[in-house]
């Protein structure tokens, strides 16, 4: 400080630089600009998110194309927990594979984009829409179904990459599914003994006016009819590991819905602990993630019980459970003598 | 109801036209909703005319139950919560959170990864840095200028964390193992030129404040920290370094991979805070060289481990703490799991600015109350991280 007031001057020149150099830049980018918001906007970068939206296939129909199944994961992983799912079922109860609701809350939802992480079927996307004000502070703010539905051609404009990339992820699944399907195709042609067998008992066991709904009533037919094939099938045994296994079984204890480890908080062993003295189909079933997703075409219980019964060969469907439930499965049938 | 700091006024004779007057003391409260507090944060001062007698610092109007939530989710939900903990260090929060997962599980971060996250922490550094002096500044009346050019300089590099991470300040980037984008060729050129260019406007900050006469003639012997009061009171980051404290946790732990940097760690010796913001200068500097090695480095590979799982994630039973050196100072995530192994036990977070705020009294005692406010500015706390 040999003079006083130098420091003092030289920020001034600094203050008087940056003042001038704001208007003369040289290209050199180092003064930043100022946007004139409403009628000029920020370019965004790809990556950038706001709010999550859903995505549908086709502009024909937006509901039927979704690629939402209502597995309700990222109601489950939402940290402020602003999702709300409820899945969608015929007049006869049976469950549709989409959400009846699908809300989302965006006074509390803090845009964090796990929802999108942890979904396995590519169908909730963040958007980068942030002009978002609403009138009122409560209902204006909760996003229902008809508001959160995007196209994937809305999704390819707002992240091209990333979009394209589902896209051939995607297509590659596809693919790969129906690769599978094609030899499995030939397999139930070739059987197709058992299944009359197993429907006249089906309605041999439920009377038209027992007290279910039609779900529980196919529910019951099914399960009434394996344990009969089975047990008369015991004898004469078309394969004596079937026939072991079903006389293992206690058949009529559990009535339908007793299933302990049917949520999806529990871990596998713990799973796998509750069904531990239970039939066959229930281990199966245990072995799910208990999401009742229907990623695989059924509920949890749906799919055990087409494993079981051998109508379902891939041990490979249950997308929640991931590959620790296929090698439980896959486990299970060995133990069987299935596989 | 506000409770009284002291029941009995004291009685001072002071020298008055006419004689002795008889005068007593006066508290005031500084806050909640005071600007110079930095956020929700009140200060109840007992004046004995302007000289600050004693000191209360009030804290809590922002609590928002971080650590008890955290038990309530899985683990992966805590990670965009630590954001809102120090809102303007987003990506360091993710880092002591992800560390702390990390070695409860024993997960091993790719090497890339590793130098994301020191480059992403870095850039965090400086960011906070010459905000925190901005600031200061602004506490000291430089209405404005200071702050808009530190403001202007925090844009470019929150420009990069957008196109990283996808949101500027609640970045959210950090997962177990690794990053959740990995950094495109386009984003490592905006890193590099923010790097090259970061020196020259350090040197034109430095040119506007450092011999700046106001700035030293306020600045100078003010709030003294000494040293083994530093130690003492477990003060962490750049203000225990303005004490002349060796501690570093960049340099004591070597987490990541910080090791393999040349740096070297500024110290004070006069613990004012003109040393204060003196060691944030210094400390932006080392930033810039530790980012020139990182960019030069940068190696191949994945972004982040892949055996580690999204949904279901869970990690065995034991507890863990990982520690970072957050621009702030020394932050530590503890988290406790139990058998289920599906949601932490236990979570604490040791936030560096509510530790380095517990000897402010200390540190005001004596000093007028215009002094107060730029004493608690170079502390830089954020009240986000202060009350979790």
């Amino acid at each position: 400080m040999a003079l006083l007031g130098k420091g003092l001057l030289e920020g001034m020149a600094v203050t008087a630089r940056n003042f001038i150099g704001s208007y003369f830049d040289n290209g050199r980018k180092e003064r930043l600009v100022t946007y004139q918001y409403p009628e000029e906007k920020m370019p965004l970068p790809e990556n950038s998110r706001t709010f999550p939206f859903l995505v549908f296939d086709e502009n024909k129909d937006p509901v039927g194309t979704m690629r939402c199944v209502a597995c309700k994961i990222c109601e489950t992983e939402c940290p402020p927990q602003c999702i709300y799912i409820v899945m969608d079922r015929d007049e006869k109860g049976k469950p549709l594979q989409r959400p009846k609701v699908f809300d989302i809350d965006i006074s509390v939802c803090m845009q964090c984009q796990i929802c999108v992480e942890v979904c396995p079927f590519e169908a909730i996307k963040m958007d980068n829409d942030y002009e978002k004000s609403q009138y009122g502070r409560f209902n204006e703010l909760v996003e229902h179904l008809p508001d959160l539905l995007r196209s994937n051609e809305y999704y390819h404009k707002v992240k091209p990459t990333e979009a394209a990339a589902v896209d051939a992820k995607l297509k590659a699944e596809k693919e790969k599914k129906a690769k599978k399907a094609a030899p499995a195709t030939k397999p139930p042609v070739a059987p197709p003994a058992p299944k009359p067998a197993a429907a006249p008992a089906a309605k041999i066991a439920i009377p038209e006016d027992a007290p279910f709904t039609p779900e529980q009533c196919e529910w019951l037919g099914k399960f009434l009819s394996t344990v009969s094939v089975g047990g008369a099938a015991a004898p004469s045994g078309p394969s004596p590991a079937v026939g072991e296994t079903t006389a293992q079984q206690p058949t009529t204890e559990a009535p339908a819905g007793d299933w302990p480890w049917h949520d999806p908080g529990l871990g596998l062993q713990q799973r796998m602990e509750l069904a531990k003295d239970r039939t066959f189909s229930d281990k199966l079933m245990a072995a799910m993630a208990q999401t009742d997703c229907h990623a695989c075409g059924y509920d949890c219980r749906g799919y055990a019980d087409a494993i079981a019964s051998g109508a379902e060969k891939d041990l490979s469907l249950c997308l929640p459970g991931e590959a620790e439930t296929q090698r439980k499965l896959e486990e299970l049938m060995k133990e069987a003598g299935k596989l | 109801m506000i409770q009284p700091l002291t029941d009995e006024k004291r009685h001072t004779l002071m020298p008055g036209p006419e004689g002795l007057i008889e005068t007593q003391t006066l508290e005031v409260s500084i806050g909640p909703q005071h600007p110079s507090t930095h956020g929700v944060f009140r200060m109840d001062c007992v004046l004995d005319g302007e000289t600050v007698v004693q000191l209360k610092p009030v804290m809590g109007y922002l609590h928002r139950n971080h650590e008890q939530l955290a038990e309530k989710m899985a683990w992966l939900g805590s990670m965009p919560y630590t954001d809102r903990l120090d809102y303007f260090n987003s990506m360091s929060n993710n880092w002591a959170y992800a560390l702390a997962v990390e070695k409860l599980a024993g997960i091993k971060v790719p090497d890339r990864a590793e130098y994301i996250r020191v480059i992403m922490a870095e850039l965090t550094r400086l960011l906070n840095h010459v905000c925190a002096i901005g600031f200061l500044l602004q506490d000291l009346g430089a209405w404005g200028t200071p702050l808009l050019y530190a403001f202007r300089e925090r844009e470019k590099i929150l420009d990069l964390f957008e196109a990283a991470s996808g949101s500027r300040m609640m970045c959210n980037y950090m997962r177990f193992g690794g990053v959740r984008v990995d950094l495109d060729e386009k984003m490592l050129a905006t890193a590099r030129e923010i790097t090259a260019l970061f020196p020259r406007f350090l040197d034109e900050f430095e040119k506007l404040l450092t011999e700046n006469e106001v700035l030293l003639a306020r600045c100078q012997r003010v709030g003294i920290l000494p040293k083994e009061l530093a130690i003492n009171a477990s003060i962490s980051g750049p203000m225990a370094r303005a004490s002349g404290v060796e501690y570093d946790v960049r340099k004591v732990d070597k987490y990541g991979v910080y090791g393999r940097f040349d740096f070297r760690i500024p110290l004070g010796d006069v613990g004012d805070v003109y040393d204060r913001y003196y060691i944030r200068v210094l400390e932006m500097r080392e930033s810039v060289r530790i980012l020139q090695q990182a960019l030069r480095d940068f190696p191949q590979g994945p972004h982040i481990a892949p055996e580690v799982k999204l949904r279901n994630f869970k990690v065995p039973a034991g507890d863990g703490y990982g520690r970072i050196e957050a621009p702030k100072g020394e932050l530590g995530s503890f988290l406790v799991s139990d058998e289920s192994g599906k949601t932490p036990y236990r979570y604490h977070v040791r936030p560096p600015s509510f530790i380095n705020l517990t000897i402010l009294e200390d540190m005001c005692l004596g000093h007028k109350v215009a002094d107060v406010i730029i004493v608690l500015g170079s502390v830089d706390i954020v009240l986000g991280e202060v009350d979790r």
